[in-house]
C-alpha cells in the first residue's frame, strides 16, 4: 500500500500540477507518526501509511495555513473519515474541490490514541467513527490507494462513545449537568480542540472577539463552558465525529461525546448526515423561504 | 539506615499538614490521567506514574486569578487591588524536573518588578519531589543538563525502594524543618533506593550549539523554521503544559458596573497572542511563533535570567496533537 501510495505521489509531483503532497510520515526516532508535507519527487518514500495515522490532515487546506497555500495546488492523503471534513469544507466554500486532489487511502481502521498502540489493531483502541465507519473505501476521491475493504458498519452506531451517550440520556439533567461541568472544570483553554478541527476554519474566533468580550476567556468553570458549548453549537450539522478535538485535549475531556449527540439529533430532525455530499449545505447554515416550520418564518 | 516515610507515615503527614493549615496537593488520577491537585486523603495520592500532566505551577501561579474588582459609578471608578491567597502549601511527589522550573519562573516574577502574586505563593510552598523510576519516550530531562533525581528546587528529595517507601533526603532549611517538625512520622530503616530511570538521549543535542546558533538573529530568515513548524496547528497545549511557559492575560470580565481584573494564562504559540490594537501583528506566521517559543526556552531564559528555559519534562511532546517534537529541533539546531 505504501509503495503504491509513494508511486502516486512521485506521479503527481512530477507531473507539475501538484506542488505538495499533505501526507503521513514517521517522527526522527521512527516511533510515531506526525504529518509531513513532500514537495520533492525524490522525497516521498518519506510518505507511510498504517493504523497509527489517526490526525486527520484535511485541516492543512483550510485558509488558516497561507505558507501551505502559497506552495501551489495539494493533494492529500486522506481515509474517508477525513474527505468527510474535506466536503464540508467543499461544501461551504472553503475549499475548492478542483484545487485539490484527494488520494483516498482504504482504511481498516486506526487507534485512537498513538500511545495507544501496542503493534495490534484491536477493537478497544479504535475510536468509535471505525467501528462505525462506511467509508472504509473512500468517498470521493481523485485516486484511491490500496485494496477495497470489505465491511459493513452496524445499522444503529455502536461502539461505547453510542453507548455511553445512550445511557447518559437516560439521566436526570441535574446528572448531565454535573457530568459536564466536572469535565469542562478541568479545560485550560488552550484551544487545541479548535486548532485541530478543520470546521473550525475562523480566523478570528467568536471567543477571540473582546469589543465585547462575548465568552469569558478566563478558565472558570463559566468561561469554560460557555466555550465549550459555543463550540459545539457551532459544529451542530457540521461535524463529522472525525475525533481529532478529543485526541488533542490534553484533559482528555469526551467532546467527542458531545459532537456526536449533536450530529445524531441532526440526523433525527433534518436527515441529514455531514461530509457525504459537496453540494448541500448543513441544515443549520441553510435558511429557505418555503421551510415548513412555523418558527423560523 | 535511613529516613523513610512510609504510607502510614504519609496518611498521618497529611492529617498534621492539614490540622497545622497547609494545602497538601499530590499527583492524583483526574479524568483518566495522573495530574497534581489538592488531596486530602492518602488514597488518592497516585504513586505510580511517569509524570502528571500538568506542570506543577498552577499552584502558585493559577491558570486564571482576579487581581482587582472595579466598581464603575456615574462619575467615578473605583478599583481596588485584590491581595493573592498564598496558604502555605506542600506539593508532594513533584518530578524533579518540575521542581527545577520553580527557579526559572521565579527570576521572571522578580526581574523588573516583583510580582507578589507568584512570590507570596511560592514562598509558602514546601515541593517534595519523587526521583523518577520510571519514563517515557518523551522525558529527555538528561539532554538539558538534568537528572532524574536531581535535587535543584525541591526542599525534599524521595526516592522510593523496594519496600514500597521513599528514603527522605532534607535538601533545603525549608526541608529540615518540615522533617524535624514531623520526624515522629517517619522511620528509620535499612531499605535501599530502587534504581534511577534514565531517559533515552534522543539524538545528536548539543545546547551550547543551539545557544550559540541563537545568539544572533541570522537564523530568523532561516527556511528551516517554516519546514520544521509547517504542521503546527498553533494550539495552547505545549505552552498550557510546560513548567516554565510564564505568560498571562490580563482582561476586565463583568457587567458595565462590576467587574474583575483577570490575570490568565496566555499562549505565544496563539495567533492573536502579538496582535497590536493597529492590526499589525509582528509575529504573524506560526513559523515566527514557534521560533519565539525556541529562543525563549534556549536564548531568552539563559542570556536575561541564567536559568533554565527548558528542563526536559516532555510534556509538550507528549501533548502536541501533531507531534512537533521539540528534541527534533534542537537537533536540527546542534548540527
Amino acid at each position: 500500500m505504501e509503495d503504491q501510495l509513494r508511486e502516486k505521489a512521485k506521479e503527481l509531483l512530477e507531473g507539475g500540477e501538484i506542488k505538495v503532497v499533505i501526507g503521513y510520515g514517521w517522527n526522527n526516532r521512527k516511533t510515531r507518526i506526525t504529518p509531513v508535507f513532500i514537495t520533492k519527487a525524490e522525497d516521498v518514500d518519506k510518505l507511510v501509511f498504517n493504523a497509527l495515522c489517526v490526525n486527520n490532515l484535511s485541516i492543512y487546506l483550510t485558509r488558516k495555513y497561507k505558507d501551505i497555500q502559497a506552495m501551489g495546488k495539494p493533494a492529500i492523503v486522506a481515509k474517508g473519515c477525513d474527505i468527510k471534513n474535506i466536503v464540508v469544507c467543499i461544501s461551504e466554500g472553503q475549499v475548492e474541490r478542483d484545487n485539490v486532489h484527494i488520494i483516498g487511502m482504504t482504511c481498516s481502521g486506526v487507534v485512537y490514541k498513538q500511545e495507544l498502540w501496542q503493534g495490534e489493531l484491536k477493537d478497544n483502541i479504535m475510536p468509535s467513527k471505525c467501528h462505525n465507519c462506511d467509508v472504509r473505501n473512500p468517498h470521493i476521491t481523485d485516486s484511491v490507494i490500496g485494496d477495497p475493504v470489505d465491511f459493513t458498519p452496524p445499522e444503529e452506531p455502536a461502539g461505547m462513545l453510542f453507548d455511553k451517550i445512550r445511557e447518559f440520556d437516560s439521566k436526570p439533567a441535574s446528572d448531565r449537568w454535573e457530568f459536564w461541568n466536572e469535565h469542562f472544570t478541568r479545560c485550560v483553554k488552550c484551544y487545541a480542540c479548535r486548532q485541530v478541527c478543520t470546521l473550525c476554519y475562523c480566523e478570528r474566533c467568536i471567543t477571540d472577539k473582546n469589543q465585547p468580550q462575548w465568552i469569558e476567556t478566563s478558565a472558570h468553570p463559566r468561561g469554560n463552558m460557555a466555550w465549550n458549548l459555543i463550540r459545539a453549537q457551532h459544529l451542530a450539522g457540521r461535524c463529522t465525529q472525525c475525533g481529532e478535538c478529543e485526541r488533542a485535549c490534553p484533559v482528555n475531556i469526551p467532546l467527542n461525546m458531545v459532537n456526536s449527540k449533536l450530529a445524531l439529533t441532526v440526523k433525527e430532525s433534518f436527515g441529514y448526515r455531514a461530509g457525504y455530499d459537496t453540494e448541500e449545505h448543513p441544515p443549520m447554515i441553510v435558511y429557505k423561504p418555503e421551510d415548513e416550520e412555523d418558527f423560523i418564518r | 539506615m535511613a529516613l523513610i516515610l512510609n504510607k502510614t507515615g504519609l496518611d498521618r503527614l497529611i492529617h498534621f499538614l492539614g490540622n497545622d493549615g497547609y494545602n497538601f496537593a499530590a499527583p492524583v488520577m483526574d479524568g483518566g490521567k495522573v495530574r497534581y491537585k489538592h488531596v486530602e486523603l492518602v488514597e488518592e495520592v497516585e504513586t505510580d506514574y511517569v509524570i502528571p500532566a500538568n506542570s506543577a505551577k498552577e499552584f502558585f501561579f493559577p491558570q486564571t486569578e482576579t487581581i482587582a474588582e472595579i466598581e464603575i459609578g456615574k462619575t467615578n471608578v473605583e478599583l481596588t487591588p485584590v491581595e493573592p491567597n498564598a496558604p502555605r502549601t506542600v506539593i508532594f511527589g513533584v518530578r524533579p524536573c518540575d521542581a527545577v522550573s520553580f527557579a526559572s519562573l521565579r527570576a521572571v516574577f522578580t526581574w523588573d518588578f516583583i510580582d507578589e502574586s507568584y512570590t507570596k505563593r511560592a514562598d509558602n510552598g514546601v515541593i517534595i519531589s519523587i526521583a523518577c523510576t520510571q519514563g517515557d519516550d518523551s522525558c529527555f530531562c538528561t539532554s538539558v543538563g538534568l537528572t532524574p533525581d536531581a535535587t535543584e528546587g525541591s526542599d525534599i528529595l524521595l526516592r522510593e525502594t523496594d519496600k514500597d517507601d521513599y528514603i527522605i533526603e532534607a535538601v533545603t532549611e525549608r526541608g529540615k524543618e518540615l522533617v524535624d517538625t514531623y520526624k515522629e512520622l517517619f522511620i528509620e530503616a535499612d531499605h535501599k533506593a530502587k534504581p534511577i530511570f534514565s531517559p533515552a538521549i534522543p539524538g545528536e543535542i548539543d545546547l551550547e550549539k543551539v545557544a550559540a546558533k541563537l545568539a544572533t538573529t541570522d537564523h530568523y530568515g532561516d527556511p528551516i523554521w517554516p519546514e520544521l513548524t509547517r504542521k503546527c496547528v498553533g494550539c495552547g497545549a505545549c505552552t498550557f503544559s510546560c513548567p516554565t511557559c510564564h505568560c498571562f492575560d490580563i482582561t476586565d470580565e463583568g457587567t458595565a458596573f462590576h467587574s474583575e481584573r483577570k490575570k490568565n494564562w496566555d499562549a505565544c504559540q496563539i495567533d492573536n497572542f502579538t496582535l497590536h490594537a493597529s492590526g499589525h501583528n509582528p509575529r504573524d506566521t506560526q513559523a515566527k511563533r514557534w521560533r519565539n517559543r525556541f529562543m525563549c526556552k534556549f536564548h531568552i531564559y539563559q542570556t536575561k535570567w541564567d536559568q533554565k528555559g527548558c528542563v526536559g519534562c516532555g510534556r509538550c511532546i507528549r501533548v502536541c496533537p501533531v507531534r512537533l517534537d521539540i528534541t527534533e529541533v534542537m537537533e536540527e539546531f546542534s548540527k
